[in-house]
């Protein structure tokens, strides 16, 4: 129980638009472990992404409980979640939203600024995050002179700069080519293999392959939550 | 950051920013000049000295027109030689004699000056008034007894007039009377004078009287000075005590005549100048309040143009106060460029005003300070709005817009 770094109870997200109720999410119970790597899967529509943003407290459920690292956050105000963003969160995005005018390095930096650390300490926590994503020598490089991959691998050093306790990644490698995928998802191996917890969303099976825990979503509800061979192994 | 954003929109932040430089410029110069005509004041005071006073018939910080005096000034007496007299014999006063400053226009061979003051004096006229005889002589007891018209000229009309020629012997026609030159001479250096009231120089007062027209309410005044050593305000009332027993006033009544000392000719300055820059400034405001929505607008448009970085930021732990403190920086950091630049203009204007009309001054720090503070102001205050949009966007929709 102790090592429940995620535990959600009944979580339901209603989305009241005029006249209509979207059920985004029906009821979801749910517990993720330190240091598991977690790929969410389903069909369009069924709940994925509203999912990742109540687990990265960018969102906030209708009813049900959400435990995050033994602390219940699904009441907390605005500024406490924007809190808890920032200390227990690392987010990656599909599209990676990057600062355009800004470098790597002031990039990955800016979880830091949030938590008001000094310039000094920041600069060097950032560069240690790039360097882990093996981007040490593009520090200084803006986003529009990155590949698509040396750009979500900033992405991803972001995430990491502030030693979240989990990270979460919806669609990854949504915006990228197969070959640049694998790449991605050697670099999320490698985390787990640290020690990270990282819970993902996906469509591809053989992206999902490479989670140890794969939990399908249908229409708000959990259809099944199984270990992969992978695990196994 | 704020900066680097605001870079990429050059030409419309220019634009917004225009009623801010316009505003500040306006106030900067109005401080400028309202700054060089105070320090101008107090300058020729300094000249003069503070122990010169004036008696006249009644004080008003405009010229009183003539056929329509008020009822309060018309129950007074003009002051007269007699009066002067009077005053001259306070133990604490050193000078007094009527004087007269008249309007005239002087004429050499068919050049003309503009209309301009020529005081009406006596031989001591330039103890009182300061300045320094560059050729000639002054005129004498004797050419003022005998009502000699003759005119020491001031250096500046004396060359306007001659140019080359020695203007010494020669003669002037003032408002078509002649006048024999005998004099030039060189007035304070930083006297300040409104413009069409320039001095063109001094003749003897029985002359005036004479020869000249002129308004004896607004032209007649004792200048006095009291004794070296001589507190004013004592000097002050030992010439009204004398005053008021030449005019047989019983105890009780009012005066029948006033004293402006050098501190109310301030003092009236004083509140002309605020006056003067209170309308400006309320007019700049009006460039300013421009100013402001402009960046309102240009705030708003930033704001939906950055969606997605608000929504990531959000996600990366900024609070609402940390985006809305963004976004208030972004406008004033805005704002107070337009300021920069409406401070850099507006000294520039009032330079060029000031040596327009030959004065100089120093600008005070405190219209600098002020109008960085009202600038970095406007763009808090009109960034409010924008920047409070910003704080309270929902990270989810943020982050989905496109
Ligand atoms: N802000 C919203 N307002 C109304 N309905 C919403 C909102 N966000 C999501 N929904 C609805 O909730 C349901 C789940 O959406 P969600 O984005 O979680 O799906 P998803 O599994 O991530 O789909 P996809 O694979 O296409 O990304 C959908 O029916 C969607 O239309
Ligand atoms: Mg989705």
């Amino acid at each position: 129980m102790s090592d429940g770094i995620i535990r959600i109870r009944d979580l339901a997200r209603r989305y009241v638009m005029g006249q209509e109720t979207v059920q985004a999410l029906r009821g979801v119970s749910l517990e993720i472990r330190r240091n598991e790597y977690v790929a969410i899967m389903g069909p369009s529509g069924s709940g994925k992404s509203t999912m990742m943003n109540v687990l990265g407290c960018l969102d906030t459920p209708t009813s049900g409980e959400y435990w995050l690292n033994g602390h219940e956050v699904s009441r907390l105000s605005d500024d406490a979640l924007a809190r808890v963003r920032n200390k227990e969160i690392g987010f990656v995005f599909q599209t990676f939203n990057l600062l355009p005018r800004a470098s790597a390095l002031s990039n990955v930096e800016l979880p830091l600024v949030y938590a008001g650390m000094r310039t000094r300490e920041r600069r060097e926590r950032a560069a240690a995050a790039l360097e882990r994503v093996g981007l040490a020598n593009r520090m200084d490089h803006r986003p529009n002179e990155l590949s698509g991959g040396q750009r979500q691998r900033v992405a991803i050093a972001r995430a990491l700069v502030n030693q979240p306790s989990i990270l979460l990644a919806d669609e990854p490698t949504g915006n990228l080519d197969s070959v640049t995928s694998e790449e991605i998802m050697r670099t999320f191996a490698e985390l787990h293999g640290q020690g990270q917890t990282v819970v993902m969303v996906t469509h591809e099976p053989d992206i999902a392959a490479h989670a140890a825990r794969v939990v399908v979503l249908r229409d708000g509800r959990v259809e099944s939550d199984r270990s992969t061979e992978r695990a196994a192994a | 950051m704020a900066a680097a954003s605001l870079r990429t929109n050059k030409l419309r932040s220019a634009l917004t920013i225009l009623g801010v430089v316009i505003g500040v410029a306006t106030v900067m110069a109005v401080a400028s000049i309202v700054q060089g005509i105070r320090s101008q004041i107090f300058n020729a005071i300094e000249v003069a000295g503070p122990q010169v006073f004036y008696v006249i018939r009644f004080f008003s910080s405009v010229p009183l027109n003539p056929d329509r005096l008020p009822y309060e000034v018309r129950i007074r007496p003009i002051v007269s030689p007699e009066d002067a007299v009077a005053v001259r014999r306070v133990p604490q006063v050193s000078y007094a004699a009527l004087w007269a400053q008249v309007n005239v226009r002087l004429e050499y061979e068919g050049e003309r000056t503009q209309m301009m003051i020529v005081y009406a004096a006596d031989d001591r006229f330039m103890e009182i008034v300061g300045g320094t005889l560059l050729s000639g002589r002054l005129f004498t007891r004797g050419e003022q007894a005998a009502g000699d018209r003759v005119i020491v000229l001031e250096s500046d009309v004396a060359r306007h007039l001659f140019g080359r020629v020695d203007p010494i012997g020669e003669v002037v026609r003032a408002n078509g009377k002649a006048f024999r030159v005998i004099g030039v001479y060189q007035q304070p250096e930083n006297i300040f004078q409104p413009p069409g009231q320039a001095m063109a120089g001094a003749i003897p007062y029985p002359a005036a009287r004479e020869n000249l027209h002129y308004d004896e309410t607004n032209a007649l005044f004792i200048a006095v000075k009291a004794r070296t050593g001589v507190p004013v305000p004592e000097a002050r009332d030992a010439v009204t005590v004398a005053l008021r027993r030449v005019r047989n006033l019983r105890p009780g009544t009012p005066n029948t005549f006033d004293l402006m000392t050098q501190d109310q000719i301030l003092d009236v300055v004083g509140k002309f100048t605020t006056y003067f820059f209170v309308a400006m400034v309320a007019l700049s405001s009006v460039a300013l309040l421009v100013g402001g929505i402009g960046v309102m607008a240009i705030m708003m448009v930033s704001v939906t143009d950055r969606t997605r970085e608000i929504g990531l930021r959000k996600a990366l732990g900024a609070t609402r106060r940390e985006v809305l403190w963004q976004f208030l920086v972004e406008a004033a950091t805005l704002t107070l460029a337009g300021g920069l630049l409406g401070i850099v203009l507006g000294l520039l204007a009032g330079e060029a005003v000031k040596a327009v009309f030959g004065f100089h001054s120093a600008v005070p720090l405190w219209s600098a300070v002020l109008a960085t503070v009202v600038s970095i102001g406007i763009g808090l205050i009109f960034g409010l709005v924008p920047a409070n949009r910003a704080a309270r966007m929902d990270p989810v929709e943020a982050l989905r817009h496109e």
